[in-house]
């Protein structure tokens, strides 16, 4: 029973002394695309999702994207640099940004830094970078427009115009039709 | 022979079996043909996404192609109708014009029947003419949106109208 004493004794010591020798915070950041299809002059959707695989609190977490130039990208939404006081170990945070790309054609989308303080106590921060997205493209308008849209009001013009070339045409023609085919059934009826 | 007078029937039969058309009919042709070609043009412009400017010649230069072929089409077409409609009709018209003409006695048999070709090649004229233009526009603008749409969906907008005309 003595010894059992100690014993717990000693596991109670090292455990606790082990809480006070935490690893760095360690963070790991994806950039996503939302949209299936990035077009000229609609919104385009930017996800950050920063994770804290470390043991400690990550501080000072500041989040930066540079790879979207104003000429490019108009900014709808969102703040491209963010900043987070504390993202505990364990924890995830994100953060989203809606763009509008001004124009179109293939597009290097890279990687958005990502700085922290690793523990409380760091005075030099970590220096990291996000996943990259990688090249793609940016459809223009009027090719996206003519696959995907329905384009109901521009039918609805297009029978429109239809209906004279063929109905008066039509009409004129059954008119005839049905008098004759009338009169001839008429006379095979007195016959 | 030379110099002599056709008569009315000879006329008739002439034009009967010839595919030239008169200059109302020819007008009538190429005014329903340049407006039938012109339709797939907003097509073109407004789902396809052509730029008018740019695509200006191009269209321009198909739709007098494509008015000139379909023109063509309806010659054709109310050529071989017009033999169809005639036989058709032959009982109907002969019964309208008889019962028209039955009580004016100062025509004769031969002059009566005239009259009862005359009409009957009118009237055959008349339907061969409106259901060739319905025929012919009807086959043009569905031929347009399958050729543009699913047969030519792969290709450059800017190929649909010569393509649309071969």
């Amino acid at each position: 029973m003595r010894l059992q004493l100690v014993l717990i004794g000693v596991l109670a010591v090292c455990f606790g002394n082990a809480d006070e020798d935490h690893g760095p915070a360690w963070l790991l950041a994806s950039k996503t695309l939302h949209n299936q299809f990035v077009v000229e002059g609609k919104e385009l959707v930017v996800e950050y999702i920063i994770f804290n695989v470390g043991e400690s609190a990550a501080t000072n977490v500041v989040l930066t994207e540079e790879s979207f130039h104003p000429e490019d990208f108009e900014l709808v939404r969102g703040m491209t640099k963010t900043k987070w006081d504390r993202i505990a170990p364990g924890a995830n945070v994100s953060h989203t940004i809606i763009l509008r790309p001004r124009v179109y054609g293939f597009f290097n989308m890279t990687a958005a830094d990502v700085s922290y303080l690793s523990s409380e106590d760091a005075s030099e921060p970590v220096h990291s970078y996000t996943s990259a997205p990688g090249e793609g493209g940016i459809m223009r308008y009027r090719d996206f427009d003519r696959k995907f849209s329905p384009h109901i009001l521009d039918w609805a013009a297009f029978g429109m115009m239809t209906v004279p070339s063929l109905c008066i045409p039509f009409m004129l023609w059954f008119r005839s039709k049905s008098k004759y085919e009338t009169i001839a059934q008429q006379s095979r009826k007195t016959n | 022979m030379v110099g002599k007078k056709l008569t009315k029937q000879e006329e008739l039969l002439l034009q009967d079996f010839s595919r030239n058309v008169t200059t109302k009919s020819s007008a009538l042709f190429y005014g329903n043909a340049l407006i039938v070609s012109a339709i797939p043009l907003w097509l073109f412009w407004r789902i396809h996404q052509m730029d008018p400017y740019q695509s200006a010649l191009v269209w321009a230069a198909m739709t007098i192609v494509s008015t000139y072929l379909v023109a063509f089409a309806y010659r054709n077409t109310k050529f071989i109708l017009k033999h169809k409609v005639a036989q058709r009709r032959e009982e109907a018209v002969n019964r309208e014009v008889m019962k028209s003409l039955g009580d004016d006695k100062k025509m004769s048999r031969k002059e009566k029947d005239e009259r009862a070709l005359w009409k009957k090649n009118e009237v055959a004229d008349y339907e061969a003419t409106t259901f060739a233009i319905f025929y012919n526009n009807a086959f043009y603008l569905v031929l347009a949106i399958i050729l543009s749409f699913y047969i030519l969906k792969t290709t450059t907008p800017t190929m649909y109208p010569l393509r649309l005309n071969v």
